[in-house]
């Protein structure tokens, strides 16, 4: 039970990837039109954006899972 | 004496039936799997490729099926557009309602069968509300956690009854599961989502939005810079806390989008999943195995749904309580 709330926040992983890395290339598509350079731009940065969230999300599974293994060890 | 202890212990038989029964029923599935596979588009092509001629009456042979993402309206009240899942979401309710006060209507020490069916499910739930938020907050978020559970729960496994999407009036169906309506599903995350705030605030409040807009620490170290004490790493580290706040703030409203997506798109794949496997093997066909699935699929997104609420509502009121310890 000690795993159940983080391991539910990661079922909303999923919708946080897509989102950012298409919400950064539509804002970079929105900003300038049809020239890929800024697409681009938005494209890495809703990567990133999306990279470390889901990083963010997942590391209090891993402290747990940290936590567990130095209290059996 | 009971029903049960009436029936000879020495019948032989299968899940109460006696073994003729039984065969009878078994010929009688049988005899509709044919039937339908014969009379479904595959049949049908297996039968032409074959050159058998068999023509079936009108009303055997299944109507091409027409899946519409949008409710469509089925009456109009004073203006109002009446849709099939608005009344399917209110017949849940009220069978939520009745079903309550029949149960609490004459609460007993020793509970009867449907006091111990309703006590056992709530039981359950408050138990995991209880493990997850603690015995104070688990006791906060039950009433909210449980409605859901049940609402989704019940509205998934009432569209499973059979003929629930049969009756047609005006030239559309007249029930439909109310978790196929993208409304539902993002009124209920709406729902979620402001019960999470509301706790968040009444439990810390403003201090709960720091956690989201973090620039208190960035301007206490702008401010140390004007004192004389540049540290270069307080700055940084200040400026990432800001980043990180509003990714979570990000992450938030992703949640609603999530939360609603999720709902919808499971529950209208399983409807789509039975329209489709009714239209290929009519009566007893595929839908056999997809209803024990779909069931099994309601119940795990009502608790999906009701869980990630949970989560959320616990960690809401208790992201800055943890800090401060």
């Amino acid at each position: 039970m000690d795993k159940l709330v983080p391991a539910f926040q990661l079922l909303g992983i999923g919708f946080y990837v897509v989102v950012c890395i298409a919400g950064g290339a539509g804002l970079g598509w929105w900003l300038g039109g049809k020239k890929p350079v800024f697409i681009i731009i938005g494209l890495v940065i809703g990567l990133i954006l999306a990279f470390y969230g889901a990083y963010r999300m997942i590391r209090p599974l891993i402290d747990s899972n940290n936590k567990q293994d130095k209290g059996n060890g | 004496m009971t029903a049960l202890e009436k029936r000879s212990p020495k019948k032989r038989g299968c899940l109460g039936c006696s073994f003729p029964v039984l065969i009878i029923i078994g010929v009688v599935v049988i005899g509709l799997l044919v039937l339908g596979l014969l009379a479904g588009p595959i049949g049908q092509k297996l039968l032409e490729r074959f050159g058998i001629d068999l023509s079936f009456p009108a009303w055997l042979v299944p109507a091409s099926p027409a899946i519409h993402l949008a409710a469509p309206g089925v009456f109009n009240v004073l203006g109002v557009s009446i849709t099939n899942t608005m009344m399917a979401g209110w017949i849940t309710v009220i069978f939520l309602v009745l079903f309550s006060w029949l149960v609490t209507r004459r609460m007993k020490l020793v509970p009867g069968r449907l006091q111990i069916v309703f006590e056992s499910i709530l039981g359950w739930i408050y138990d995991l509300c209880v493990s997850v938020a603690g015995e104070k907050n688990g006791r906060r978020f039950f009433p909210v956690v449980c409605t859901i559970f049940l609402f989704v729960g019940f509205n998934a496994w009432l569209s499973l009854i059979p003929g629930f999407g049969s009756i047609e009036v005006n030239g559309h169906e007249l029930l439909r599961g109310a978790n196929t309506d993208l409304n539902t599903p993002l009124a209920l995350a709406i729902v979620s989502f402001f019960f999470v705030l509301y706790l968040g605030f009444k439990d810390l409040g403003f201090k709960w939005l720091s956690q989201y807009f973090a620039f208190g620490p960035f301007f206490k170290a702008i401010g140390r810079t004007f004192k004389g004490k540049f540290n270069v790493m307080d700055i940084f580290s200040a400026a990432i806390g800001i980043f990180v706040g509003l990714l979570e703030l990000l992450s938030m409203f992703i949640r609603l989008i999530s939360f609603t997506f999720r709902l919808f798109g499971n529950m209208t794949a399983g409807e789509i999943l039975v329209i489709i496997g009714a239209f290929l093997i009519p009566m007893i066909g595929v839908n056999f195995a997809i209803y024990g699935f779909e069931m099994l699929v309601g119940f795990v997104q009502a608790l999906v749904f009701s869980i990630l609420t949970l989560v959320f509502a616990t960690m809401s009121v208790s992201s800055h309580e943890a800090e401060a310890h």
